[in-house]
């Protein structure tokens, strides 16, 4: 193994403890809210009633048809407002939450309506005969099984969405891009030389790390699944 | 509603002539990032899908990197970490580069799916006739699976496009860094996120709206 320069423990040691956590939060939040918002969504979407289906179009074609960073630079630009009692001023963590999450969940409705119309008809009926209504017969019967089907595409967004958080960066949001950034320009200005290609390229390297056995998984439940 | 009620088409108009270089601008690179990326991902989606030895291989690698990685990270190193190398690159070159490079990677898994999706009996019809191997994958391989891919590849284009936002990280004046640099010294966000929207969303859903139309015009007959 070749020996590492002297300057890059510190940068790495900070860049993992600082960054990382910050990056891997952002993702786990981001990811979580998708999940919920767009499987309701996706689900509602499936109900045959064209002004709330044109709704949902819209809300999924808008946050798709973005890119990602106009969404974070307007919700964090977005002037502190009043939602009756409540004061809200988003900081540069929430806004960047808030954006991922808003396009996460318009590729998971997109999804899981496609995952929920798969489902055939006869569980519909056979759930309506057991006496369950639209709600009972969603969430105890048709909706359990679509999600199975969209394991492999949750994993592949948890995977866009980790990589998507860089966007953050823009913001000033300490993830791990930025925390590498910061390293960057430390040693640029103490020591003239930054170092740009070793800590960039770490940074993809362990981006890398996360992101592929991921997207294997995603893979192989795709084969497993389908 | 105050916020509504302040908003000012005015203000659009007055800075149309940035906004105009803006998006210019980032129709300049996203054209080259699209072009690029569409020879990127016919060659090696041919070389994926022909498994030509060691080619083929180091597709695999490009395709994976590129598309495991962050591609803000790839613009910093493009833009930060290639000139220690010794390889210095102008902001518009990182620009076009940087979606090419990212653009190709997505492409080649699309067009290597479209052409794995041809049904050997059509190549070996092409044989048959007495094509060359090359020859085969033009007249036969080349016409159906580019087809195939053209959705995948037009999603692809589409996400290419928006990428080029990122940009405003390194500087280059495209639609989003002009707005968002009018935006910093006046507060006008309301304004500026609708004209980014409206200049976005025009593009995108005009593309995807293509995607629909081109479908329906070059579905191949049901049985292949």
């Amino acid at each position: 193994m070749p020996e590492l320069p002297d300057w890059f423990r510190p940068v790495a040691e900070y860049m993992l403890r600082e960054g990382l956590p910050e990056t891997l939060r952002l993702a786990a939040i981001a990811v979580t809210a998708s999940a919920v918002i767009g499987v309701l969504l996706g689900t509602l979407m499936t109900i045959k009633f064209r002004p709330l289906q044109w709704l949902i179009r819209l809300y999924i074609e808008v946050w798709r048809g973005l890119p990602i960073l106009v969404m974070v630079l307007f919700i964090y630009w977005l002037p502190d407002y009043r939602v009756g009692p409540f004061h809200i001023q988003l900081n540069a963590y929430m806004s960047a939450a808030v954006a991922l999450s808003l396009w996460g969940s318009a590729q998971v409705a997109e999804a899981t309506r496609g995952a929920v119309q798969s489902i055939p008809k006869e569980q519909h009926e056979a759930a309506a005969a057991l006496g369950f209504g639209w709600v009972g017969r969603h969430s105890f019967v048709i909706v359990p099984q679509a999600l199975r089907r969209l394991l492999p595409p949750m994993v592949s967004l948890l995977v866009n969405i980790i990589q998507n958080t860089t966007i953050a960066f823009v913001i000033g949001v300490n993830e791990f891009l930025q925390s590498g950034n910061r390293q960057f320009e430390n040693l640029t200005t103490q020591t003239g030389n930054g170092h740009p290609f070793t800590i960039f390229g770490f940074v993809l390297v362990v981006f890398f790390a996360i992101s592929f056995p991921l997207t294997l998984l995603a893979r192989y439940l795709e084969r497993r699944l389908v | 509603m105050r916020i509504l009620a302040s908003f000012e088409w005015s203000f659009i108009w007055d800075n149309r002539e940035q906004l105009w270089e803006g998006f210019k601008n980032t129709i300049k690179a996203a054209a080259i990032g699209i072009a690029g990326s569409f020879a990127i991902g016919l060659v090696l989606g041919a070389v994926r899908a022909h498994r030509i030895p060691v080619l083929s291989q180091l597709a695999v690698v490009y395709v994976e990197v590129i598309r495991n990685t962050p591609i803000l990270v790839q613009i910093f190193l493009l833009y930060y970490g290639a000139p220690e190398l010794g390889f210095h690159f102008e902001t518009f070159t990182v620009a076009w580069l940087a979606i090419t490079i990212w653009g190709g990677a997505f492409n080649t898994e699309n067009f290597r799916a479209g052409f794995e999706a041809v049904p050997k009996r059509l190549r070996e019809a092409g044989y048959a006739l007495g094509f060359s191997p090359f020859k085969t994958f033009l007249n036969v391989t080349l016409p159906i699976g580019g087809r195939i891919a053209l959705p995948s590849s037009i999603n692809t284009y589409i996400s290419v496009l928006k990428n080029t936002s990122l940009m405003l990280v390194i500087g280059y004046p495209e639609l989003t860094s002009v707005a968002s640099n009018i935006q910093a010294i006046t507060f006008r966000t309301f304004e500026m996120f609708t004209i980014l929207a409206i200049a976005y969303l025009v593009i995108v859903w005009t593309l995807s709206g293509l995607i629909r139309l081109l479908e329906a015009r070059l579905a191949l007959p049901e049985r292949l």
